[in-house]
């Protein structure tokens, strides 16, 4: 609750300190004063949070747990790394840098919003919280015209979508009278009426299309390449994690009962999904849009999570959006350093900065889902989930030869940084800050992967 | 002193990261400084916890931490002490400082000096692994750890070809061997759900668990197909000999003193597994035995000092195993332990000679070393005495109750283990009297350069040669002596099985015959070599030099077929079959990937347009059938 | 008229069927009046009926000129606090029963707004000369 209010505020902050502070390293410094501030403000809700205890705010509008408030923690660290990390990249995409920051920090709110809401209006504002500022940044380059292209191509695919969450929730209060997710838990499988189901279809759609799920992925690859590239680091991890804890909150909450009405169009989705982002991935020259289908093919991992529908599957999501968040900003860091964002432009990187090739190694094997990295122990949960429940055998099976598919279009990285003759040029100067703040990033990846207890047991 | 276990091991260890770490940077000296001190630490806590073993007679499991924990499955690494494993820390240790000692002086002149104490401590390290561990997964750690070790001392020097193919010989031999270990382990873990020794062997005694006698026997043969591999059995000994391309302190610590009695360690460990399992436990005699004669015959015609003493090894550890297939585990022990003295003293001997003959190994170029050599003369001929069981001397001793052993359980195996016993009095001095005494045979330049080796070789030699001495004492045969302090001392883990008294009468006429017999052999040793003459061999003396053609054998019998195989997979089923569907997956993934990524066409109209295509499709499906 | 309301009443796909007739009859109307205005009344197309009329006065030039993106940006600001009065609307008319709590509330609500409003116009986003 406190962590809502504080981003707003340090938001509107950040927004005049733009008037009046002109230069742009100060801002940057002070946006990433104010993330500590942030991340300060969770811990404070999270250390004065009993284990078991749930708190209502604003008339039952919102319900506080104990996952939610860890979630919303380790979001704001996440982000305060990748603040870290991309500083220098923002300050470089134009001259409102407080305001990319101010959006970001918004952006955070609708985040905080999407974890703890107790009632369906919450979360369509919430969601709008979380997407009109991404529409911002996807254009903030303006001279350049592919991120104008994928700015307006973000915003009408979202309204869009948004029109069809409106639909969903419409039919839902149609069928049950309520907004109030906990009142939901009441809907029955042998009396559900076509209204109500149509609305859970209508919102399993609207988040399929938030968290880019085929076939309402086709955004995905065009925002996500033409966006500036620090902004498509935050919009594929951050933003799109907490997309998916909003989804499984309305669909493990609410509908987990009913599961059985809504699993297998679930399931085709995760199928189409899985395929369409890990195949379409391979012929990618670009490894900016190669990451744009990988994390098409990431949310179809993690949606075996909000399939599994049980304790698994929340701790499952819990460490797959930290490992593959962390994992995907080190990624892009790198990427950023990059002159060429073709596969072409990483050849022979491991002859120039064996550093920096090493930690892309680390990342994109974590990606990849090898043993001894977080990405490994991510799949593994949320496929541990949906092996307990024990209905999706040929979903699993078909996720792991998409798994092996995947290592292809990530090991080509590594195979032009290792094996292939070529001189990689590099945009900017790698700092020893940077290559500090890259090795913490690949420590966290490794420390996930060899004890994914530190952030399951809270 | 127990709890301290932990150090025994963990002083090699790191002996072996600093070595191994600095191989490059470390000197010479510096190294093997290192690496002994490591060594002599470990023996150190190694004796503090054999005299609190020996005067509480306790046996505990010291847990470390939590290995695997998985379902039901919980393995711990733990330490078990008890008496055999205490025993088996004296020996490693003890005997591997001394060569670690040895090995100062000997490696001195090889530039990769730093790096084989890395891969000796490594190997002690491993070795202390295997016995200490307190289930049969630590110990198959122990054990795998101690085959690397052996695969990189054996090709130590790699750039010599058949050096490496023996290294590569002895590598896959013993994946033979493990293979058998491994689906022995498979087998209790399946059937008991257990690896530890602890409720393994409570469960065996106290039978929750009845299985078929057969089981028993199934799960004891493998484990024993295990110990064949490492131990040089019958079918798998043929590495051992080849194993004589490391440098000779390696031979004398792991592949005659230490490692190569891991099997007898794992089926005395075992014991209460093979009373129940009498096949098993016949086979374990008869492939000892075989084993034995065989091996004693091959060196009865070898002329290279180290085959011979390899082929001595092979032998030995068919009498051990003769004695473990006839129940008497104690006695098998003590035979491993009086022949770590010994055979470890052979060894260091002949690499004491070879060193003096400027690495020559054929003992026809040798001959009245004697005269230049004296300490490793006289500590080599106490080696003799005690591994061909002369009265006094520790060899005797354990040889001898392996005898008595074997005569209560079947006199027809008696005469047979003595037979082999005879042919080893017979090539030992054979090898004693070609080698120090006579004249020189070599040339004039090796015989200007013969000298005796410095102080880090001899004392070693005259250390091991005491133990070879005193070593049998603490095993009285019961007509001199009731109380057998070997005995006393492994009584709280170990008994001998189904192992009959024999009467005094008997035992004093056995004694009697072997030793009247084995004098005869040297004497009859002593004439054959009296005048040497190295003509061509002919008729069974030709076959016994080519190893009864064994390894030609093996070529012909399986390596050829299954190279045959390999060739007509490799070109059908790989390259048609595997290399087809993988690249093919690979096609139709790159295919359809082409295909599919049409779709991104970049028109927000048409991506509107699957969209509520897709979502047509959903509501279609979901109203008209599919459900869960 | 009796099956439809028996459908209306029952949790079936079925149940829709009045809001398919009304839909059926709405599209009917707006097609069958149009259509019959095409079809009934009279016509006479002369080339004077196509160019355009305004009071009489020949028109000059294209009517779609490119617009300065000023208009815009007020245009939407002016939206934006319109949209903030339309709330207090419903406040007046709850004044006394949300008491305290709820004029906090609302004074939350318009120093945000208000703080945005400042914000734009630091930013000059209301300066027509630039």
């Amino acid at each position: 609750m406190k962590a809502i209010i504080a981003a707003t505020v340090l938001g509107v902050i950040l927004m005049f300190a733009g008037l009046f502070v002109k230069e742009k390293k100060s801002v940057a410094s002070l946006a990433v004063f104010l993330l500590f501030v942030l991340l300060g403000v969770n811990i404070w809700d999270l250390v004065t949070t009993a284990p078991n205890e749930t708190l209502s705010f604003f008339n039952n509008m919102l319900r506080v747990d104990r996952y939610a408030l860890w979630f919303n923690t380790l979001m704001t660290g996440c982000t305060l790394l990748y603040a870290l990390l991309v500083s220098k990249e923002i300050q470089r995409v134009g001259s409102h840098v407080a305001e990319y920051f101010a959006l970001i920090c918004f952006i955070l709110c609708g985040v905080y919003m999407l974890s703890t809401y107790n009632n369906v209006l919450i979360l369509f504002i919430g969601i709008e919280i979380l997407s009109i500022p991404q529409y911002i940044l996807a254009g903030s380059d303006k001279r350049n015209l592919k991120s104008s292209e994928a700015s307006l191509k973000y915003f009408l695919m979202g309204a869009f979508s948004t029109g069809i969450l409106l639909m969903g929730i419409t039919l839902l209060y149609g069928a049950t009278g309520t907004f109030n997710i906990i009142q939901y838990t009441f809907l029955q499988s042998d009396m559900l009426s076509p209204m109500a189901l149509a609305g859970i279809l209508f919102l399993m759609v609207a988040f399929a299309f938030k968290v880019s799920a085929a076939p309402m992925h086709m955004w995905t690859p065009d925002v996500y390449d033409g966006a500036p590239t620090p902004f498509t680091a935050f919009m594929a991890t951050i933003v799109k994690a907490s997309a998916f804890v909003a989804f499984m909150r309305l669909f493990s909450v609410s509908f987990g009962a009913i599961s059985s009405d809504w699993m297998m169009v679930l399931a085709i989705i995760t199928a189409a999904t899985l395929f369409v982002g890990n195949i379409t991935a391979v012929f990618q020259q670009s490894v900016k849009r190669m990451l744009a289908y990988s994390s098409i093919a990431q949310a179809g991992f993690m949606l075996f999570a909000v399939l599994a529908v049980n304790a698994t599957a929340w701790q499952g999501m819990m460490i797959y959006a930290v490992a593959y968040s962390v994992a995907t900003i080190g990624m892009f860091a790198v990427l950023m350093k990059m002159k060429d964002y073709t596969y072409d432009g990483f050849n022979g990187l491991a002859k120039k900065d064996p550093m920096l090739a090493a930690f892309t190694t680390v990342f994109l094997l974590s990606l990849a889902g090898i043993p001894l990295t977080g990405g490994f122990m991510a799949k593994y949960f949320v496929l541990l989930a949906a092996v307990e429940q024990g209905k999706m055998m040929w979903l699993v099976i078909f996720a792991l030869f998409m798994a092996a598919v995947s290592a292809y279009y990530y090991f080509r990285v590594i195979m032009a940084m290792y094996f292939k003759q070529g001189n990689a040029e590099l945009n900017t100067e790698v700092s020893a800050t940077d290559r500090f703040l890259l090795a913490i990033t690949v420590l966290l990846v490794i420390v996930l992967g060899a004890a994914p207890n530190l952030i399951l047991n809270i | 002193m127990t709890n301290l276990v932990y150090l025994v091991p963990l002083f090699p260890l790191i002996g072996f990261l600093i070595n191994g770490l600095g191989w490059r940077k470390i000197p010479k000296a510096a190294g093997g400084i290192i690496g002994s001190v490591a060594i002599l630490a470990s023996f150190a806590v190694s004796l503090g916890i054999f005299f609190e073993v020996k005067s509480t007679g306790a046996s505990t499991v010291v847990h470390l931490f939590d290995f695997i924990q998985s379902g039901t499955l919980y393995i711990p690494f733990s330490f078990q002490v008890d008496a055999l494993s205490s025993l088996f820390l004296l020996i490693i240790t003890g005997i591997g400082f001394l060569i670690h000692v040895y090995s100062t002086s000997y490696m001195h002149e090889d530039e990769g000096m730093v790096k084989y104490f890395a891969y000796l401590n490594l190997f002690v390290f491993s070795m202390l692994l295997l016995v200490l561990g307190a289930n049969y997964l630590i110990m198959f750690i122990g054990w795998e750890g101690v085959g690397l070790c052996s695969y990189l001392l054996i090709g130590f020097w790699f750039k010599n070809r058949d050096y490496t193919n023996a290294a590569k010989k002895a590598f896959v031999m013993n994946r033979i061997g493990d293979l058998g270990f491994l689906v022995g382990m498979l087998l209790i873990l399946f059937n008991y759900g257990t690896l530890s020794y602890q409720e393994f062997f409570g469960q065996l005694n106290g039978g929750q668990v009845q299985l078929s006698a057969n089981m028993y026997n199934w799960i004891a043969i493998c484990l024993f197909i295990g110990a064949m591999g490492k131990s040089a059995q019958i079918p798998l000994y043929t590495w051992l000999p080849d194993a004589m391309a490391g440098p000779t302190p390696v031979s004398a610590l792991i592949h005659a003193a230490t490692m190569v009695t891991a099997g007898i360690y794992m089926i005395a460990r075992s014991s209460a597994l093979y009373n129940l399992a009498p096949a098993a436990l016949n086979l374990v005699a008869i492939i000892g035995l075989a084993t034995a004669i065989l091996a004693a015959s091959i060196a009865i015609r070898q002329y290279d000092i180290k085959k011979v003493l390899a082929y001595s090894t092979v032998s030995q550890l068919g009498f051990m195993f003769l004695a473990l297939g006839v129940g008497a585990y104690t006695t098998a022990v003590f035979h491993v332990m009086t022949h770590a003295f010994f055979k470890a003293l052979l060894f260091l001997g002949s690499g004491s000679v070879i060193h003096a003959m400027g690495g020559e190994q054929d003992i026809r170029k040798m001959g009245g070393l004697n005269k230049h050599m004296k300490i490793t003369g006289i500590t080599f001929l106490i080696g003799c005495l005690a591994i061909s069981g002369i009265p006094g001397f520790s060899g005797f001793f354990s040889k001898d109750e392996i005898l008595a052993s074997v005569y209560a359980h079947s006199p027809v195996m008696y005469y047979m283990a003595l037979g082999a016993a005879l042919m080893t009095a017979f090539y030992m001095f054979r090898l004693y009297f070609l080698t120090f005494t006579g004249s020189f045979r070599g040339t004039e330049e090796q015989h200007h350069h013969l000298h005796e080796s410095p102080a880090a070789i001899t004392i070693p030699l005259i250390v091991l040669a005491i133990l070879s001495v005193v070593g049998g004492y603490v095993g009285l045969p019961p007509v001199i002596s009731e109380h057998h302090t070997l005995n006393t001392y492994l009584g709280s883990v170990l008994s001998n099985f189904n192992v009959h008294h024999l009467e005094h009468s008997t035992e004093w006429i056995l004694m009697g015959l072997s030793t009247g017999l084995v004098i005869a052999m040297i004497i009859v040793a002593r004439v054959a070599t009296k005048n040497p003459k190295f003509a061509e061999n002919t008729g069974l003396a030709k076959v016994l030099e080519n190893k009864w053609y064994v390894d030609e054998l093996y070529d012909a019998v399986i390596v050829r077929p299954l190279g045959v195989l390999a060739d007509v997979l490799d070109r059908f089923a790989e390259k048609m079959g595997v290399d087809g569907v993988v690249n093919g997956t690979g096609r139709l993934v790159r295919w359809s990937s082409d295909r599919v990524r049409l779709l991104q066409t970049g028109q927000v109209g048409f991506y509107i347009f699957v969209m509520v295509i897709g979502i047509a499709v959903i509501f279609a499906l979901r109203f008209f059938g599919l459900n869960y | 008229m009796n099956f439809l309301l028996l459908a209306a009443n029952q949790q079936t796909p079925f149940s829709y069927l009045p809001v398919a007739i009304q839909l059926l009859v709405g599209i009917g109307f707006v097609v069958l009046t149009i259509g019959a205005s095409q079809f009934l009344g009279p016509k006479r197309s002369t080339a004077d009926k196509l160019i355009n009329f305004e009071s009489g006065i020949p028109s000059v030039g294209n009517a779609r000129q490119p617009m300065a993106i000023k208009y815009f940006l007020v245009a939407i600001l002016f939206v934006l606090f319109d949209v903030e009065v339309i709330f207090f609307y419903p406040y007046a008319v709850n004044f006394k029963e949300l008491g305290q709590e709820g004029f906090w509330a609302v004074i939350m609500f318009v120093a945000f707004f208000l703080s945005g409003f400042i914000y734009i116009v630091k930013k000059g986003a209301l300066d027509w000369e630039d």
